[in-house]
């Protein structure tokens, strides 16, 4: 019953570190530069051993859980890079994980079976979803930018909830699994969370990675000075509409990897306080730090699953710790360490 | 034919016409000062030239091209550079770092994803360079928000500099600056005549004068007179409008 | 579709539209003047929704209950303000965001810890349970038509009480400019509180009068929040005459848009088509019009700043 939160706090301590990596004059990274490289690798390890050691400390329960972690952390990576490098606060987020997910219902219905084709459709459907919503969206600032991303994933929902094809609003059960290829099926019981595993695995890599490219600069670049970026010559408009299709897209495979997790789709997946709630994750791990978006969804998945077990009332404390984190920790998670390593 | 021209430029706030049918010329190698007392509005004038304000009427052509239907950003890449009146750098971020992005804009896409910036050493070098021709050299690892005012308005100038403009738009490069690092300021603004042509926005009137080949008036939105310093300095209107309040204050 | 069947429509639309006035006029108000986005609002809404449910029944008093509902909600919004709002003005609007949603997951435990998971079923008062004869051959329920009356009396007393007093005088300098306002002396916490304080007054008036007609339970705040902040977008953020105009505009298209929808579509598309397109249309329909106005006017049609 303990072992989620150690785990997480273990997890929370050491990655926190890493985030100090991205700074080279910090001193952690100064000191213990092969650590903090390393720790990646260190944590994908431990991932991907989790389903072999689950069954000897009797936490088979959790390979499930954690597989859930990975795909919420995968939508939270997509909006703290949208939201935490590009500045764009997005309250409609979970309006592309339904698109993806209904995407892959769309398909299972009309009778295809593969996984990957559901997934990459997933993709693809969300992003182009995100093409015409940034397009129009992305023309607004502010509160403003908020609430019309907010009104086109309210649009997303109430069409989810007519689709009586696909149940309306008491969603559609997906009762085969899909197929991930001879290669893959039936090798392993947990071969999907190992599928999954890569997967985040992928995407927070290549989010690492484009942080630190040219385009990532740019993207923050416009989140810290709109204005001059226009004067510099770049096409901000178009920078920021990129970043929001990749982001849908990416929003829109964990919706197509959720569908397959829960074996079930409804409307109540884009419902406002879904995006809202990803919103939270992301800042209470880090707003555009390399870290926060995980932290945030395995500090957050972790105090639910183990509130739930207690108690009805698993509300209230995350509450609390809303309003301590906006009062005690306002950078996030994430910060936290590296400002105890800058104080030093 | 000018390297620049503007023609009939407009803009209304509500009633209030800011620009009232601007035309104005600047040469090749030319440096044209533009002044006038607050609220004649000139930054105005600089936020049309530069798009970052749509004008409601009136023509912009560099170089003979016309750049009117353009995008900010696009007329960047025309070689229309300006810099802010209200410094404006990226505050967090290192002088390297500001430099970077500037030179980032001008060499390739900026939609490459994968590959480090840090590994482009042709960006580096550049950026470099501009860092050595704009005196930013020994504070290259100082995050921007924390250099002093003058280093600021510098790392500011170099940032438009990184665009190689044709026309650089500089509005009020000295607001704020004492005495030694306006010297700095206009040794620096005077070495970029030979590689570009520049509007120059300035209270400072000494600046003025030892900067401007040539001097633009503008009141309450109109040109009153072009002309070089003796012209403007022995016109009657400018003297009663625009000096006599000036030497009050 | 008769003329009857529109006028009923009309009169429901008016009726739901001057209750998101209600709740949307506190919104606006502490958008507008303290900057603060408020997700917690619709929770304010559910506090007044319950108590006066929960008093009507106690007291079999609909008068008791309604202005219980008020002073409760009142007295929770001023603790709330004193501990947790008031540190949040000068924030960033995610850091707002993050907080509200924090109180809104605190006051649903809240909520389920007092008053229990299943929803209430509030009654409508005896003396107005029955419809009241509108004209020849339109009956109209008479509880509907006191909350047309209550929300035309309240606007037009929200309307004196900005226009014409000395605290709405403070209220639309705050609202206009607020630095302007503190220069000019204005004790700006005093304002923020009292326009706090007034706008949860309001959102708890709006929820026990609604608690007949809907109901009553937890998620209910979540739910009304969105309709509400779309009419202070589409009103512009911080006007009072825009929220009203806007929410009538939002009450009547969603309204008829439930109506009449389905009953067009069925007239031009196939029935299993308009059957699912229908009710979809009729829910995005306050959303389109929220992006068509942000597209024409993109500060809402009114807006409070010049």
């Amino acid at each position: 019953m303990n072992r989620p939160a150690s785990d997480s706090s273990r997890v929370a301590a050491t990655t926190g570190a890493a985030a100090v990596a991205e700074h080279p004059h910090q001193p952690f990274a100064v000191r213990f530069p092969g650590f903090a490289r390393r720790l990646p690798w260190l944590v994908l390890a431990i991932l991907a051993l989790f389903p072999l050691l689950a069954p000897t400390f009797g936490l088979e329960y959790y390979v499930g859980f954690v597989r859930r972690l990975l795909i919420v952390a995968i939508a939270a990576s997509s909006l703290n890079f949208i939201l935490g490098y590009g500045g764009m606060a997005a309250l409609g987020h979970a309006g592309f994980i339904g698109v993806g997910a209904y995407t892959v219902v769309a398909l299972v219905e009309a009778g295809f079976s593969s996984a990957w084709l559901a997934w990459g459709g997933a993709l693809v459907v969300a992003g182009l979803s995100a093409a015409l919503i940034g397009a129009v969206s992305l023309r607004t600032r502010g509160v403003y930018f908020i609430m019309i991303t907010l009104a086109f994933a309210q649009m997303l929902y109430y069409l989810a909830v007519s689709l009586r094809t696909y149940g309306g609003d008491d969603g559609y059960g997906l009762y085969t699994p899909l197929e991930m290829g001879v290669w893959l099926d039936g090798v392993h019981p947990d071969v999907f969370y190992w599928v999954v595993l890569v997967i985040a695995a992928l995407v927070f890599a290549c989010f690492s990675r484009v942080a630190h490219s040219r385009y990532g600069h740019a993207l923050r670049g416009i989140r810290d000075n709109e204005t001059r970026m226009v004067a510099l010559g770049y096409p901000v408009y178009r920078l920021k509409l990129a970043g929001f299709i990749a982001a849908g897209a990416v929003a829109g495979l964990a919706g197509g990897l959720l569908a397959s997790h829960n074996a079930f789709v409804s409307p109540a997946m884009m419902h406002w306080t879904q995006s809202a709630l990803l919103l939270v994750m992301v800042m209470l791990g880090g707003l555009g730090r390399r870290w926060g978006a995980p932290l945030g969804v395995a500090l957050w998945l972790v105090l639910e699953e183990t509130l739930k077990m207690h108690t009805d009332y698993w509300h209230w404390p995350l509450g609390v710790l809303l309003l301590l984190a906006v009062f005690h920790a306002p950078q996030g998670l994430a910060a936290l360490s590296e400002r105890r390593e800058g104080g030093r | 034919m000018s390297l620049f021209v503007a023609e009939g430029l407009v803009k209304r706030f509500g009633g209030l016409l800011a620009t009232d049918h601007v035309d104005l010329a600047v040469e090749r190698g030319e440096i044209h000062a533009l002044i006038g007392p607050n609220g004649a509005g000139k930054s105005t004038l600089v936020n049309l030239i530069s798009g970052l304000l749509p004008a409601d009427a009136g023509r912009i052509v560099l170089d003979g091209v016309d750049l009117t239907a353009l995008a900010p950003h696009q007329r960047v890449h025309h070689g229309l550079a300006r810099c802010f009146q209200i410094t404006s750098v990226f505050r967090n971020d290192s002088v390297r770092d500001n430099l970077l992005l500037a030179v980032q804009a001008q060499a390739g896409s900026s939609f490459r994803c994968l590959r480090r910036r840090e590994a482009e050493t042709a960006l580096m070098d550049a950026a470099l360079a501009l860092a050595d021709r704009t005196g930013l050299a020994a504070v290259l690892e100082r995050p921007a928000g924390v250099l002093p005012h003058g280093m600021q308005k510098r790392l500011d100038l170099a940032l438009a500099l990184a665009a190689h403009p044709r026309l650089l738009l500089l509005d009020e490069p000295m607001a704020g600056m004492g005495p030694e690092d306006s010297v700095q300021m206009i040794e620096l603004i005077g070495r970029l005549r030979s590689e570009t042509a520049i509007l120059l926005i300035e209270h400072d009137m000494d600046a003025v004068f030892r900067l401007a080949d040539r001097i633009s008036v503008l009141v309450y939105g109109r040109v009153l007179t072009s002309g070089d310093a003796a012209h403007v300095k022995g016109h009657a209107e400018v003297q009663s409008v625009y000096l006599g309040t000036e030497a009050h204050a | 579709m008769d003329a009857i069947f529109v006028f009923e429509q009309l009169l429901n639309g008016l009726g739901y539209g001057l209750m998101l006035f209600l709740i949307a006029a506190g919104l606006t108000l502490v958008f507008g003047i303290m900057d603060t986005m408020n997700l917690a609002h619709g929770s304010l809404y559910m506090a007044g929704a319950y108590v006066a449910a929960r008093v009507h029944e106690a007291s079999a008093s609909f008068a008791l209950a309604v202005l219980a509902a008020v002073l409760v909600t009142v007295a929770v919004a001023a603790l709330l303000e004193v501990l947790v709002i008031r540190r949040l003005y000068r924030r960033d609007h995610l850091v707002q965001v993050l907080a509200t949603f924090g109180i809104i997951l605190i006051a649903d435990d809240a909520v389920k810890a007092i008053w229990g998971v299943a929803p209430l079923m509030a009654s409508t008062p005896a003396a107005l349970a029955g419809p009241v004869q509108l004209a020849e051959g339109l009956p109209y329920p008479s509880y509907r038509l006191l909350l047309i009356a209550a929300g035309l009396l309240v606007a037009l007393g929200l309307y004196l009480l900005v226009n014409k007093t000395r605290i709405g005088m403070l209220v639309r300098a705050g609202a206009s400019n607020r630095q302007m306002a503190e220069f000019m002396g204005v004790r700006v916490g005093t304002v923020f509180a009292f326009v706090f304080a007034l706008g949860a007054g309001l959102a708890a008036l709006a929820g026990a009068l609604m608690a007949p007609i809907s109901s009553v339970q937890i998620g209910m705040g979540e739910a009304i929040l969105i309709p509400a902040l779309v009419v202070i977008v589409i009103g512009g953020i911080g006007s009072i005459r825009g929220a009203f105009v806007a929410a009538l505009l939002v009450g009547l298209v969603d309204t008829a848009g439930r109506a009449f929808l389905p009953l067009a579509l069925r007239a031009v598309l196939p029935p299993s088509v308009a059957a699912d397109l229908g009710p979809a249309l009729a829910g995005i329909a306050m959303y389109v019009l929220m992006a068509a106005v942000l597209t024409l006017k993109p500060a809402g049609l009114f807006p409070a700043r010049a």
